[in-house]
């Protein structure tokens, strides 16, 4: 140990911790090495100052109890607010998507043109005709649909029938 | 324990009363202002009770509280600034002379009063100021309060070898920060000296 530097002996353990042995080697190098006579007594006053502050405690304040738990209510209520805030929300998400739905379905009834009719369609739609059309056509047009001509001929055959 | 577990305030009020000593031990070894402390504490608790139904029962319950706490305490550290390096001008004067003292040999227990014990836990926290939480602990475990490897290991989750290297870096880092104070306040002191002697 005499030769050697003893920087590893100090940081391996607490100085207090060493053995007889190895406290009387390091004491020894140290009288002989400066650079770890300065180490030791930085490894000596360094124990000191943890055992110092290891000393320096806080206890518990006789409130301390009383606080945890108004905290803890406190914590408490907020997360009920916090669910109760994202139950609203969720309850606006849904409204908000039910109105879009119904202005989508309102767009596609009433603005949205027809799609084109498929040949049936249009061949029926060549025969409907509505209440309205068959009373004009019948106001317009005769009964018999014959023409003055035909009803000429017909009056005037008539009566060359009867004279015969 | 199993009351607490069901959401029992009284029950969980007893929790808090019985194991808050342990809790401010281990908070108090990374902070030293009462309010800091009883913040840290105050997380702690509020966090093992919407964690309980998570506790298996496998270590005992002050255990699982001190681990929350070292863990609590040790998050709070990492997002906090470190300082490079503590120089020997950062000292009040108090530390200045309590580092004076102890390079002198003057025996501590003769000297020892609370406001030196003050003194030197500032210095402590001041050299910590530019170590990492997790060589803070493990210093103050080990060297500050006499606590074995295996201790160590449990209450952070970490390997004892891990806890080993950990404690070989941390105590060199102190070492070597202990020993450029020292160095650079002796200096100053010679040349004070110096000077007083020109005039």
């Amino acid at each position: 140990m005499r030769d050697e530097h003893i920087k590893a002996t100090l940081d391996g353990a607490p100085l207090d911790t060493l053995g007889e042995d190895e406290l009387a080697a390091v004491r020894s190098h140290a009288a002989q090495c400066k650079e770890c006579a300065r180490a030791l007594e930085a490894a000596r006053v360094s124990l000191l100052l943890l055992k110092e502050r290891a000393a320096a405690g806080v206890e518990p304040s006789p409130f301390f109890q009383t606080r945890v738990l108004a905290a803890l209510r406190e914590r408490q209520s907020a997360n009920e607010a916090w669910s109760l805030g994202r139950l609203w929300r969720a309850a606006g998400v849904l409204f908000s998507t039910m109105a879009a739905t119904v202005a989508a379905l309102a767009a596609l009834t009433f603005v949205v043109p027809q799609p084109s009719a498929t040949p049936q369609e249009v061949a029926s739609a060549g025969r409907a005709y509505t209440a309205e059309d068959v009373i004009l056509e019948q106001a317009e047009q005769p009964d018999d649909q014959m023409s003055y001509g035909q009803v000429l001929t017909t009056l005037y055959d008539t009566d060359e029938d009867a004279g015969r | 324990m199993r009351l607490a577990r069901a959401g029992d305030e009284s029950a969980f009020a007893e929790m808090v009363r019985r194991y808050s000593p342990r809790v401010f031990r281990v908070a108090a070894r990374f902070f030293r202002r009462r309010e800091q402390v009883e913040e840290v504490a105050q997380e702690v608790f509020l966090k093992a009770f919407t964690q309980l139904e998570g506790f298996e029962g496998r270590g005992s319950l002050e255990g699982w509280l001190a681990r929350i706490a070292a863990n609590t305490c040790l998050n709070m550290l990492r997002s906090a600034r470190r300082r490079p390096e503590l120089t020997a001008s950062d000292l009040t004067e108090d530390e200045a002379a309590w580092l004076d003292n102890k390079l002198a040999g003057v025996a501590g227990e003769r000297h020892r009063s609370a406001e030196r014990a003050v003194v030197a836990a500032d210095l402590t926290d001041r050299v910590f100021e530019t170590m990492t939480p997790e060589d803070r602990l493990v210093l103050m475990l080990i060297d500050g309060e006499d606590a074995s490897v295996k201790d160590v290991a449990e209450l952070t989750g970490w390997s004892e070898s891990n806890v080993k290297v950990r404690a070989f870096r941390a105590r060199r880092r102190m070492r070597e920060a202990v020993e450029r104070l020292l160095a650079r306040g002796e200096r100053n002191r010679s040349e004070r000296f110096k000077s007083a002697g020109e005039r």
